[in-house]
């Protein structure tokens, strides 16, 4: 019949008009990220034992991570540990080469910021940030 | 239930009895005076209800375009949104009124005021409750089409005023296209003035006492939307300001409040276009008793509204060919057949009824 198309497209936004929305009203409510998204980094400092094995691992040298010898336990201690998240690809190879899960991909997503070095992260700053405010 | 009957009566009429005080405070209730009092009244009245009518539906408009693509639309200001024309008319009177400089300077910024006059003088005309038309007009059909198909000429004058080829282009878009539907339109409201032997909308309305125009003239009241739809220049029939195409046709240089008007003057017209449409074919302020009348008009008129937002958002364009072969090969065609079934029905019921 001439004219069928036009009541089955009414059909159709009417069916969307009364339907739910698939709006994200993202400041107010977070999103609930699917459970496989890596979108940023963190690190435990007390498991890190300073294999260097992240800095090896990682395929664009973002790690750049210092030592020192403790003399009285003969242990390695970290020193620092940076990170230049501008080059970072979040694929996770660091954490997979951790021996100890010191450094393990988190889904926090809010990374902006203003300035360039802003991607420059300090991992142990960033640690005792997040503690302070757990 | 007395109480209850007595105060619906009240509400129903409630403007009536606030009129008949205003003239009860002059000497003689006739008078010129009182009759000009109720007149300058009636027209504050009239721009109300066109300045609202837009505030509303600018923003009704969006939200139904968000519904129907499944967002929320606007959301941001006031309780879900519901400020956001306020803010926007804002927005538009701060804006910078420019007016190009090789304009046709008179025409460009008359054209703006003539589209938004044209809705007040419209629903002027529009029984909005039982004896409650701001003018009672005896051609109030004649009268309300005549006026409607001057905005051809506000939009030709805008176009030729800017100076501008896209301009041009969507004015003369809007010449061919107005002119042609208006036929169809005027068509499709002859079969109810046949019937009801009135160009009187007040005795219109109430010859559907009974039963709505609707249901004896289904054919004229699609004819009727369609064409509507094409006289206001909306989606599907949008090629007047056809973005991706003459960018926006007539309204291209315009800026500020003038271009405001524009779209007051627009949403005015749809405002009136369904509400000829709600008194011709719905039975205007005709209703079950528990809603005073006009409730019942303002309802009806929004459920037109509500089509034809609905269509704007579901089609896409039509094609210029396609549209003049709309109007020329298919509704006009139906429209006659309308009136001649209609003519053959009002005979064969005389002939039963032994008129």
């Amino acid at each position: 019949m001439f004219g069928k198309g036009l009541l089955k497209g009414l059909g159709i936004t009417f069916k969307r008009m009364v339907g739910p929305n698939i709006t994200e009203f993202y400041p107010e409510e977070k999103p609930n990220l699917p459970t496989r998204v890596r979108s940023s980094m963190a690190l435990d400092k007390t498991k890190c034992i300073s294999c260097n094995m992240c800095a090896m691992a990682c395929p664009n040298s973002v790690i750049k991570l210092t030592s020192e010898k403790d003399e009285t336990t003969k242990k390695k201690v970290l020193k620092s540990y940076h990170m230049d998240v501008g080059r970072c690809l979040f694929c996770g190879m660091c954490t997979e080469a951790c021996p100890t899960q010191a450094i393990i991909v988190t889904q926090e997503y809010e990374n902006t910021v203003y300035e360039p070095d802003g991607l420059k992260w300090d991992m142990i700053a960033r640690a005792e940030r997040t503690e302070k405010e757990g | 239930m007395e109480t209850i009957n007595n105060l619906l009566q009240t509400l129903d009429n409630l403007f009536l009895i606030i009129a008949a005080t205003i003239r009860g405070l002059f000497a003689d209730p006739h008078s010129v005076w009182a009759n000009l009092t109720m007149d300058i009244i009636n027209f504050i009245i009239v721009v109300i209800i066109v300045v609202l009518a837009a505030l509303i539906l600018i923003l009704l408009e969006r939200k139904i375009a968000g519904w129907t693509s499944q967002r929320t639309g606007p959301n941001r200001l006031g309780p879900r949104g519901w400020f956001q024309t306020i803010a926007d008319a804002l927005k538009l009177m701060g804006k910078e009124d420019v007016t190009p400089a090789s304009a046709d300077k008179f025409i460009f910024k008359i054209a703006p005021m003539i589209i938004f006059s044209l809705p007040m003088m419209t629903l002027a005309v529009i029984p909005y409750g039982d004896g409650m038309a701001p003018i009672n007009l005896d051609l109030g059909i004649f009268y309300f089409v005549a006026i409607s198909s001057i905005s051809t000429l506000a939009f030709l004058m805008a176009g030729w005023g800017s100076n501008n080829k896209y301009s041009l282009l969507g004015a003369m878009r809007a010449v061919a296209q107005m002119v042609s539907y208006e036929i169809p339109l005027l068509f499709s409201l002859l079969g109810v003035v046949m019937i009801s032997q009135s160009f009187n909308l007040g005795v219109i309305v109430e010859a559907q006492a009974t039963i709505p125009f609707i249901i004896l003239q289904p054919l004229a009241f699609v004819i009727f939307l369609i064409a509507a739809l094409a006289e206001l220049n909306r989606a599907p029939f949008d090629l007047v300001e056809a973005d991706q195409e003459v960018v926006a046709g007539p309204f291209t240089e315009y800026t500020g409040l003038r271009w405001g008007l524009f779209f007051l003057g627009e949403y005015g017209n749809m405002t009136a276009m369904a509400g000829l449409g709600a008194t011709m074919f719905l039975g205007g302020w005709q209703g079950p008793g528990f809603l005073p009348g006009y409730v019942w008009f303002f309802l009806k008129t929004g459920v037109i509204i509500f089509l034809i937002m609905w269509a704007r958002w579901t089609f896409p364009r039509i094609r210029i060919d396609h549209l003049m072969h709309l109007a020329w090969k298919v509704l006009l065609p139906l429209s006659i057949l309308n009136i001649l079934l209609t003519g053959l029905g009002i005979y064969v019921y005389r002939f039963v009824m032994g008129g």
